[in-house]
């Protein structure tokens, strides 16, 4: 109450002043024939742009729900593709078994942070070990491979992106399936290094280059992009090949991160082979 | 003192007479039929209420002052928007236009009290202001913008000359 006659000591002729202007205002427009008109035509106008701005959140929501439709929508598909199953035909005499299994199915998640700046670049993720994100698992976009889990908490994942100077991933040369491993040189974020691919193969200029399918981190056949130059600049028995990414890391927003569901048999196999 | 607050009473009404009765009918075409011009006068009022009243009591006065106008003109809320605006303006630019030694108590906003240079200035940024609001409400769309300028350019020329006549009769030099 104190501060209330406070206010009206302070601003009392302005507030004064503000209330007689509105009373004069709503007499203009109550009473005049032209104004009146004038104001209910903006007004109009007013609220049927509100209105509109209303209607496009509602739309902007309706398009978020969409897209997390179109995701669940895009994994069943992938996870219906060959290089997602695991088959298994073999075949005794004339008898020829054929089943195939899921080996890889498809968590979605958003990119929440990405850098594609310095030589170690991580991108954050939006799904986590409650979504059944694991370290080791692959990452890819709908253009192609993203980089490989490193961390997981229950709601987030920290990715090591492919422009990351450890990055080793076998690649191979869809024409010839020559494979070799994919490096990255810290320069450039559209081209990688893919090495080992020896003398004797047959390599030209725009041949596919694909994920070799030889790891447990991606199917067969993802693409990765296409061979830009090569040379032999290091003297050896070796190609150096310069890859043009398909995927551009500097505008990822939507991946899918790959699990692999056979993984425990891999470890153990590792295991064995280690004692 | 006495005295003051019985002459402004009456030049209360008789500007508000003289702005509804005569004024308005030169600007309806009343003198040749064809000849149409605005002179707004009642702002005289506002302009020449002692230098001491409470804002209060401008703001009220020129609300006042603005829905009496409007009774004759037939336009509610129009003239009392432009006069409350002006009689809130007028302390500002009274404090504006402050002579270097302050106000005296017995100083006049006329061309007697305060001489023919600061009554200008003083007289001619309020009607300024006035005009301005006025004619802006009266349009009620920023598109007019271009008539009200004019407007407001032509009718402060007719009610400066009006103001000035009035105050040279009614208050000449002592």
């Amino acid at each position: 109450m104190r501060g209330l006659l406070q206010l009206f000591a302070a601003y009392g002729n302005f507030l004064l002043f503000g209330f007689l202007e509105l009373l004069a205002l709503i007499l203009v427009v109550s009473f005049n024939q032209r104004q009146g008109a004038i104001w209910d035509n903006s007004w109009g106008m007013a609220t049927a742009a509100l209105d509109q701005s209303a209607d496009w959140l509602g739309e902007q929501w309706a398009l978020r729900d969409e897209l997390i439709k179109l995701q669940g929508e895009n994994i069943r598909l992938m996870e219906q593709l060959d290089n997602a199953r695991y088959s298994n035909a073999v075949r005794q005499d004339t008898f020829l078994k054929d089943s195939t299994e899921q080996l890889f199915s498809y968590i979605p998640a958003n990119v929440i942070s990405n850098s594609t700046i310095g030589t170690a670049n991580y991108l954050r993720l939006d799904k986590g070990s409650n979504h059944g994100v694991r370290p080791n698992m692959g990452v890819v976009s709908s253009d192609g491979i993203v980089g490989v889990v490193r961390a997981v908490t229950p709601h987030y994942s920290q990715v090591m992106s492919l422009l990351h100077r450890e990055t080793r991933i076998k690649a191979a040369l869809s024409n010839s399936g020559y494979f070799g491993t994919l490096t990255w040189n810290g320069k450039n974020a559209r081209l990688m290094q893919l090495e080992a691919i020896p003398k004797h193969a047959v390599v030209a200029e725009g041949d596919t280059v694909v994920t070799s399918g030889y790891s447990q981190l991606f199917p067969y056949g993802l693409p990765v992009g296409t061979v830009k130059s090569f040379d032999f600049s290091g003297g050896g028995n070796f190609y150096n090949i310069q890859v043009m990414l398909r995927n551009d890391l500097n505008k990822l927003r939507y991946v899918y991160v790959i699990e692999n569901e056979m993984w425990k048999e891999h470890k153990e196999l590792d295991e064995a082979v280690n004692e | 003192m006495n005295n003051t607050v019985i002459w402004n009473i009456i030049r209360f009404f008789v500007l508000l007479a003289l702005q509804g009765l005569f004024l308005k009918r030169i600007s309806d075409g009343w003198v040749t039929g064809s000849l149409y011009i605005n002179v707004f006068l009642y702002p005289l009022f506002i302009l020449l209420l002692p230098l001491q009243t409470p804002r209060t009591g401008v703001l009220l006065l020129s609300f006042l002052m603005g829905i009496g106008v409007d009774l004759f003109y037939d336009s509610p809320g129009v003239h009392a928007a432009a006069l409350t605006a002006m009689g809130y303006a007028r302390a500002l630019f009274l404090s504006l236009y402050e002579p270097r030694e302050g106000y005296k108590l017995n100083d006049k906003p006329t061309p007697a009290g305060l001489g023919m240079n600061w009554f200008m200035k003083y007289s001619a940024s309020l009607m300024v202001l006035h005009l301005l609001v006025y004619f802006s409400v009266d349009a009620f769309s920023p598109i007019y913008i271009l008539g009200i300028l004019l407007r407001t350019f032509f009718t402060f020329v007719s009610s400066m000359a009006a103001v000035l006549i009035f105050v040279f009769i009614f208050m000449p030099k002592r």
